[in-house]
């Protein structure tokens, strides 16, 4: 029986992406921010608003957190396919243009998954437990696999459209720091902060995410999660359109 | 020698047109068109050759017969498909070994591994082919060297190398051997000929024109996007008939001036291409033109440097058709 083409790209999208220097990366980081964040901020964790433990409180944001490493997995590959030549190279095989783009969304996901998945275990070793319910998990999961696919989207969108690899790296750089901290997944909401940040992290995607796995983690879901996730789910479609017409419009023939 | 007969499917006959391009051009920003009204056919079983300078247009051409651009305008039937439309259906019946580097973030080894997997091949095949192709390509040593860490040379090696990991119809090969030492480049020609025996076809671009002659069954001379000529080698070098080149070079003087006077005197028949101080000249009377030569240095009292008469080769059709980078005096 012969693998579907989409199926062959993913397989070959994590063989050639999961270096042990990538690995660290993707999922050594997190993990660190778990442990010593976790630990670290544990004196002001009444200020977080997350009872005793800054570590219960940071675990599902963490988790959150791979969907934006899962976006950048993507935009990377998209880019490194390009500047070595490998994506000329599998748009002139068996492949199709949209098999190429989905298999980058796929693994996306996939890296999305594995990471938080990686992150339930660290947190199981530090904290002892965690949740095992099958609709939370499926909530957990199900938020990290629409942020995973809005993120993939938006930086394939990013690098479908910048001229160079260094614009690519830095805008990057800017956004995975931006998103990340003008979001829930380190500290909470409060009503302290000036009025452009509270904007920022009102309309940030991963504040929808954040919130959505820490309501499950906690059981402490609300209808506005839900409200957040129809939002966060309209934008993954707008954003998926534009990287893929961005996409299909770009020059991809080599030099 | 890779004893997997990558083309088993096909079978050799001069007759069936495997591309078919008529009247192709294509321009990338609607001023220039870097292809502009060109027409060929290449036959099944055939390696056909596009010679030409940097930029003449055979990459835009090979990009086009891959499916990677659609001509502006004109007809292309490759494999009896329109690339327009059944992009992928062609694609999975042909190799390209394109110009640029072209590799996965990982090691030679796996390199072949994952193009075997991406074309469906099966996983005990797959490592028959690549440890054949491991040894044919001199990569073995290397194997476990990630492929971005390793020369150009051996980069060039493992792209060629990976891309007889599959089974093909056509081969498009963008100036395979740049790069490459004499023997690779030998062992890699030798490998095509070899398949070219089994029944693949092979479009071949390249500037090096030894090995056009080595390779090549017909070649067309491509130059600002049109073909200048189109035939098979032999004929090409047959082209000029009876005519001899002779290569030319004045050690002191005006030699713009000489060349020029001496063109004047030789006149029809004959072509005097001057660069610098050198000069080649084509011509069907080569004992005129070397009393000429003689004559007129002796009354210039221009030193002869180096003179030497000899037969045409494929470089001499292709200096004739595109010019010499320098200047022609005169036309045949």
């Amino acid at each position: 029986m012969q693998v579907p083409n989409v199926l062959r790209l993913v397989y070959r999208n994590i063989l050639v992406n999961t270096d042990p220097g990538s690995l660290i990366i993707l999922i050594g980081l997190p993990g660190m921010y778990l442990v010593f964040f976790g630990f670290g901020f544990q004196s002001v964790s009444s200020a977080a608003g997350a009872g005793n433990s800054y570590l219960t409180y940071l675990t599902p944001g963490i988790m959150s957190f791979q969907v934006v490493m899962a976006g950048t997995v993507g935009g990377s590959m998209l880019w490194a396919d390009r500047r070595w030549g490998m994506l000329s190279q599998l748009l002139m095989g068996p492949f199709t243009r949209l098999q190429y783009l989905f298999g980058i969304m796929l693994t996306s996901i996939l890296f999305g998954l594995a990471g938080a998945l990686v992150m339930l275990g660290v947190a199981y070793l530090l904290l002892g437990s965690v949740p095992t319910g099958l609709l939370t998990l499926g909530v957990i999961f199900g938020s990290i696999t629409v942020g995973s696919i809005f993120f993939g989207a938006l930086m394939l969108y990013i690098s479908a459209l910048v001229k160079s690899n260094t614009a690519y790296n830095s805008i990057q750089i800017l956004l995975i720091f931006v998103v990340n901290f003008a979001s829930t997944v380190f500290y909470p909401l409060s009503s302290g902060l000036p009025i452009v940040l509270k904007v920022l992290f009102q309309v940030n995607p991963l504040t929808y995410v954040s919130d959505a796995v820490r309501g499950a983690y906690s059981g402490t879901l609300t209808p506005t999660d839900g409200y957040q996730m129809i939002v966060l789910l309209v934008e993954m479609a707008v954003f998926l359109f534009l990287a893929t017409r961005a996409y299909m419009r770009s020059d991809v023939s080599y030099e | 020698m890779i004893d997997h007969p990558l083309t088993a499917t096909t079978t050799r006959s001069g007759s069936d047109p495997v591309v078919v391009a008529e009247n192709l051009r294509h321009s990338y920003d609607r001023r220039r068109f870097a292809l502009d009204g060109v027409s060929f056919t290449v036959h099944r079983g055939e390696v056909f050759g596009l010679l030409g300078r940097n930029g003449a247009g055979k990459s835009t051409l090979i990009k086009a017969m891959t499916t990677l651009i659609h001509p502006t305008s004109g007809t292309l039937r490759v494999l009896g498909m329109d690339p327009a439309h059944d992009g992928q259906k062609i694609r999975r019946k042909i190799g390209v070994v394109q110009q640029g580097e072209s590799f996965d973030f990982t090691t030679v080894q796996r390199n072949l591994d994952v193009y075997g997997m991406l074309w469906g091949i099966p996983k005990a095949e797959s490592r028959r082919r690549r440890e054949l192709l491991l040894s044919k390509f001199g990569l073995t040593d290397i194997r476990k060297r990630r492929a971005f860490d390793i020369s150009g040379g051996q980069k060039r090696r493992v792209q060629v190398a990976r891309e007889f990991m599959h089974d093909m119809e056509v081969l498009f090969l963008d100036e395979p051997t740049v790069g490459l030492d004499v023997i690779m480049r030998r062992t890699l020609l030798d490998s095509v000929r070899e398949e070219v025996r089994r029944g693949l076809t092979v479009v071949f671009t390249t500037h090096n024109l030894e090995e056009a002659d080595y390779l090549c069954d017909r070649a067309a001379v491509i130059d600002e996007g049109k073909i200048l000529v189109l035939d098979s080698i032999e004929n090409l070098k047959r082209l000029y008939g009876g005519k001899k080149t002779i290569d030319l070079t004045v050690a002191n003087g005006d030699a713009t001036r000489f060349f020029s006077i001496l063109s004047e005197r030789l006149g029809a028949g004959t072509t005097v291409t001057v660069s610098g101080s050198s000069a080649v000249i084509l011509t069907d009377d080569p004992k005129r033109a070397l009393s000429q030569i003689a004559e007129l240095s002796q009354a210039h009292g221009a030193q002869l440097e180096w003179l030497n008469v000899r037969k045409n080769t494929l470089e001499d059709v292709f200096l004739h058709s595109v010019g010499h980078g320098g200047e022609s005096l005169a036309s045949a």
